[in-house]
C-alpha cells in the first residue's frame, strides 16, 4: 500500500534537473529510506492523530481533509437526501403499480438514468442551466466557504442533482422489489382483513419488514455517493476530498493520498455500523441471532 | 543584458475591435446595465477584484520546492520580486536591484538595492538578497533554473543596500536568470504556506485546490496595481474552465489548451481573444544515443517526412509557429531554420535508403497521455507509414516520463512540450535525457555563456542552433500559440507566454 503508486520525486522535478536534485528531493520528503522504516514512521504518524504533510505543497493533510469536508460533506449528505426523496415514491410507486403502464414506464426510466454515467448528467446539466439558462454556476465553490450559505448552496444545486439522479435511480430499483416482496406477503393480506386501511397496514407492517433490506443498500448507497462526488467535484470544479484524491493520485502524493483514503474508509466502516445498529432497533428477528449483520457487513 | 533581435512579426489576433462589440451582450444572468453611452469609453475601475482562470495550479508556493512554472504564472513579480525582470518581450529590465556594476572580468557583481520593504514591514536588505541566492542554490533546492545559477561562487552583503556577487565563471545569462529568482525576507521561514515578498501584492487567501487571492500591497515601493486584486481561480477540467469564463465566474483564462473551444469565444462576439507567442515548443525527441537515430540521415528523413504545417493547421487551426530548431522568434539567436530540413517524403526516402533502411524499421514513441500528444502521435504513425517507418505508440504518464525517458534515458522517441526559455543548452549536456553530444555545439554554447558581450554570445548560440537543425537532433515540430481570452470588460492582460511570466498589475476591468 506504501508505494503503489510510484515515486513522488518524479511528481516535483522539471526538465532540467539534475541526479542530485532528485536525490536531494528524495531526501527531504524521505523516500530515499527504505520501505519498512517509512512505513513505521508512517504508523507511528497516525497514532499520533497526524496525517502528515503533503509531498507537494507540504501543508498539513488533517488539516486539508478538515477543509474540504466543507464542500465533499455537504455534498454527499444533499445528494443522499436527495435520492432517497426520489427513490423512495419513485420504487414504491413502481412496484405498487407494476402492473399499469406507468409503473412499468417508471421502471424503464430508472433503469435508463442509473445506467447514464454520472459525468455525463453533469455535463448535460451544466449545458442546460448553466450554459443556457444561465441560471446556476458552472462549477466551483465560493472561496467563503459557508459564509453566505445561499451562494454556496447554489453553488451544490447542480452536482447535488447530478449525483441524486444516478445513485437515486439505482436506490428506486431497490425500494421497487423490496416494496413488490412486501406487497406480496400474505401478512398484508391479513392486516387488512383485520379491518385495518391499506396505507395503515402498509406503515405498521409493511414499512418495518421492507425497511430492513432497504437500510443495508442505504449504507452502501451512502458510500457510493461519496464515490460518485469524487467524479462529480471534477466535472463541477469542486474543491473537496475527490479533487484532493485525483490531484494526489497524479502528483504520487502519497500522504496526501493516504489521508483522503483512510479518511473515507474510517467514515464507510462507520456507515456500516450505524446502518447494522438501525436494522437491530427496527427488526427484532436479528436481535436474537449473531449473524443477523451479515449481509451489511459483507456490504461495507 | 541581453539583446533581442527584431522578431518576426507575429500574428495578432483582434485586440480590440471584438471588445466593444460587447457590454450589452453580456450574460443574461447579471444583465449588465450598461451606463451612460459608448461601452467601449467606460472607464477602468481601479478597485476591480480580477478572477483569473488557470489550469496550471501551483504545486508548492515555495518556487525552490518543485511546481515551479504554476507558481511562476501566480507569484513571480506579483507577490515576489527578483533583483531583475524579464518583460513580456524578453527583455531584463532591473527590478531591486537599482543599479548593476560588472567587474572587467565579469565574474564580479555589485549591486545596489531599491529602497523596497517586504509585506511583513522589514526592508529589503542586502542580507535579505544574500539568503535569497543562497537559498535558491541550496542542497534542498529543485527550483528549475538551480543549475544555471550555480555559477555563483558566494554573495557578500557589503552594506544593508549593496550586495556583491563573485561568479566562478563568466555568465552574460546571469542577470536574465536571476529574473526568476524571487528576493524572499530572510526571517520568513517556511514559505510553503506563506508568502513575505516585496511585490506589489500580498497573498491573502490559499486554497489548494482551488484558488491564490492575492490583494495590492499598500506599501509597495512602485506603481500600485491597476485594479483592486486578482484572484487565480484553478481549474483541473478544460471544459469547467472555459465553461466558467462563459458564465462570466472568471474574468481571463491564462492558456487555452483545448483548440478545439476556440469558436464558442469567437462566436459570442463578447470575448477578447489574446494571440501571443509562447516559449512552448512540442517536439520529437529522439534517443540520439541508440540506432538507428544516432544515424543524422535517420533522424533527417524522419522530419522530412512530416508534414508540420498540416500538423500545426489540424491542431492549432493555423495558430502558432512552425520552428526549425529549439530557438523560438523571442530569442536572440533565433535563426528561421524550417527549410532546413524541409517536408519531402521522396528526399525522406531517399535518405532512408541511403543509410541502409529502405525498407524502412519500426520504432516507438512514448507519449505522455497529457494535452493533445496523442493526436500528435497518431498522425506522426500515419506520416511515417508512408515512408516504410512502423510506429507503435506507448502512452505514459508524465511521472513515468520523468522516470523511464528522464532519468532512467530508456525509450527510442518520444513526444514532449519544452516550456523553458533560452533551453537551447539542453544540446551542449550530452546527458541529457536525448543524448545529442556534439563537440562544436557544446564548445559554443559554453564559450558563449562567457562571451564578453551580448553580441559575442548571440553570434556563438546561432552557430550551435543552425548545427543542431543540420543535424536533425530533434524534430521540433511547432511552437505553440499562447492563447488567453477575456471577458471584454478586461484590458491589459500580458499577451505573451514567455516561461509562464504573467504580470498582473496593469490587468483593468471596466466597470459594469
Amino acid at each position: 500500500m506504501l508505494r503503489v503508486l510510484g515515486n513522488p520525486v518524479y511528481a516535483l522535478i522539471s526538465v532540467g534537473a539534475t541526479e542530485e536534485d532528485i536525490a536531494a528531493a528524495a531526501a527531504r520528503l524521505g523516500v530515499d529510506r527504505p520501505l519498512p522504516v517509512q512505513f513505521l514512521d508512517y504508523v507511528g504518524q497516525l497514532l499520533r492523530l497526524d496525517l502528515g504533510r503533503s509531498f507537494t505543497s507540504n501543508l498539513s493533510v488533517g488539516d486539508e481533509v478538515l477543509r474540504r469536508l466543507n464542500v465533499t460533506l455537504p455534498l454527499t449528505l444533499l445528494s443522499f437526501a436527495l435520492s432517497v426523496l426520489i427513490a423512495i415514491p419513485a420504487g414504491f410507486l413502481a412496484a405498487w403499480k407494476a402492473r399499469t403502464w406507468y409503473g412499468t414506464a417508471f421502471s424503464a426510466l430508472t433503469q435508463l438514468a442509473g445506467a447514464i454515467p454520472v459525468f455525463w448528467v453533469g455535463i448535460l446539466l451544466v449545458t442546460v442551466f448553466a450554459l443556457r439558462a444561465r441560471i446556476l454556476p458552472a462549477g466551483g465553490f465560493p472561496r467563503t466557504d459557508w459564509e453566505d450559505p445561499q451562494a454556496a448552496l447554489r453553488a451544490l444545486v447542480l452536482p447535488v442533482l447530478t449525483i441524486a439522479i444516478v445513485s437515486g435511480s439505482e436506490l428506486a430499483r431497490y425500494v421497487r422489489s423490496a416494496s413488490l416482496d412486501v406487497l406480496g406477503q400474505t401478512y398484508l393480506r391479513t392486516a387488512r382483513a383485520t379491518g385495518q386501511s391499506f396505507a395503515g397496514a402498509l406503515l405498521r407492517h409493511g414499512l418495518r419488514n421492507g425497511i430492513v433490506p432497504v437500510i443495508s443498500v442505504l449504507a452502501i448507497q451512502l458510500s457510493t455517493t461519496f464515490v460518485g462526488a469524487v467524479i462529480v467535484e471534477n466535472v463541477f470544479a469542486l474543491p473537496g476530498l475527490g479533487d484532493m484524491l485525483l490531484v494526489g493520485i497524479r502528483e504520487q502524493d502519497f500522504p496526501s493520498v493516504q489521508g483522503v483514503l483512510l479518511f473515507s474508509t474510517a467514515l464507510v466502516l462507520l456507515l456500516g455500523f450505524v446502518a447494522d445498529v438501525l436494522q437491530r432497533i427496527l427488526d427484532p428477528r436479528i436481535r436474537g441471532t449473531l449473524s443477523g449483520n451479515h449481509r451489511s457487513r459483507a456490504a461495507a | 543584458m541581453p539583446r533581442r533581435m527584431s522578431p518576426r512579426s507575429l500574428a495578432l489576433a483582434v485586440p480590440s475591435l471584438i471588445a466593444i462589440a460587447a457590454l450589452t451582450a453580456c450574460a443574461g444572468g447579471q444583465s449588465a446595465a450598461p451606463s451612460a453611452g459608448s461601452a467601449g469609453a467606460g472607464s477602468a475601475d481601479p478597485d476591480a477584484v480580477i478572477t483569473i482562470g488557470s489550469e496550471n495550479e501551483p504545486t508548492s508556493l515555495d518556487q525552490i520546492f518543485g511546481g515551479s512554472s504554476g507558481v511562476t504564472e501566480a507569484f513571480t513579480g506579483n507577490v515576489y520580486e527578483g533583483l531583475f525582470r524579464i518583460t513580456d518581450d524578453a527583455e531584463v529590465e532591473p527590478l531591486l536591484a537599482a543599479s548593476t556594476d560588472v567587474s572587467e572580468d565579469g565574474l564580479d557583481y555589485t549591486f545596489t538595492l531599491q529602497d523596497a520593504e517586504f509585506h511583513s514591514g522589514d526592508p529589503v536588505t542586502a542580507e535579505d538578497v544574500k539568503y535569497s541566492l543562497d537559498r535558491f542554490i541550496s542542497e534542498e533546492s529543485i527550483a528549475a533554473r538551480k543549475r544555471q545559477l550555480s555559477v555563483i561562487e558566494s554573495v557578500t552583503a557589503v552594506d544593508d543596500s549593496t550586495v556583491a556577487v563573485r561568479l566562478k565563471t563568466p555568465s552574460i545569462s546571469f542577470t536574465y536568470n536571476l529574473g526568476y529568482v524571487w528576493i524572499v525576507n530572510d526571517t520568513a521561514g517556511d514559505l510553503t504556506a506563506a508568502e513575505d515578498g516585496s511585490g506589489p501584492y500580498t497573498l491573502t487567501d490559499y486554497r489548494k485546490g482551488d484558488s491564490i487571492s492575492l490583494e495590492p500591497f499598500g506599501g509597495y515601493w512602485g506603481d500600485a496595481p491597476a485594479n483592486g486584486g486578482v484572484v487565480y481561480q484553478y481549474y483541473a477540467d478544460p471544459t469547467a474552465l472555459d465553461n466558467a469564463l462563459l458564465t462570466g465566474a472568471v474574468d481571463l483564462v491564462t492558456g487555452q489548451s483545448t483548440p478545439d473551444a476556440l469558436p464558442q469565444f469567437s462566436d459570442e462576439g463578447s470575448f477578447t481573444i489574446i494571440e501571443g507567442t509562447s516559449t512552448t515548443k512540442n517536439l520529437l525527441a529522439f534517443n540520439d544515443r541508440v540506432a538507428p537515430f544516432d544515424n543524422v540521415s535517420v533522424r533527417k528523413a524522419i522530419y522530412s517526412a512530416i508534414d508540420r504545417e498540416k500538423l500545426l493547421d489540424s491542431i492549432w487551426d493555423g495558430r502558432g509557429e512552425l520552428v526549425g530548431s529549439m530557438v523560438p522568434p523571442s530569442e536572440p539567436w533565433y535563426l528561421d531554420l524550417v527549410d532546413e530540413n524541409p517536408y519531402d517524403p521522396d528526399l525522406a526516402e531517399s535518405l532512408l535508403a541511403e543509410s541502409g533502411y529502405a525498407d524502412g524499421f519500426s520504432f516507438t514513441i512514448d507519449t505522455p497521455d497529457s494535452g493533445v500528444q496523442s493526436t500528435v502521435a497518431e498522425f506522426l504513425k500515419s506520416e511515417l507509414a508512408k515512408v516504410g517507418i512502423t510506429v507503435d505508440i506507448r502512452i505514459i504518464t508524465d511521472d513515468e516520463w520523468y522516470q523511464k525517458v528522464y532519468t532512467e534515458h530508456d525509450f527510442q522517441a518520444t513526444l514532449q512540450t519544452h516550456v523553458n526559455d533560452r533551453d537551447i543548452n539542453f544540446y551542449a549536456n550530452p546527458d541529457f535525457y536525448w543524448g545529442y553530444d556534439n563537440a562544436d555545439v557544446q564548445t559554443w554554447l559554453a564559450e558563449a555563456e562567457a562571451a564578453p558581450s551580448t553580441d559575442e554570445q548571440t553570434e556563438l548560440v546561432k552557430k550551435a542552433n543552425q548545427k543542431i537543425a543540420e543535424d536533425a537532433a530533434s524534430a521540433w515540430l511547432y511552437l505553440e500559440p499562447q492563447l488567453r481570452i477575456s471577458t471584454a470588460q478586461i484590458t491589459g492582460v500580458p499577451q505573451n507566454g514567455l516561461n509562464s511570466l504573467f504580470y498582473v498589475r496593469g490587468i483593468e476591468k471596466v466597470a459594469s
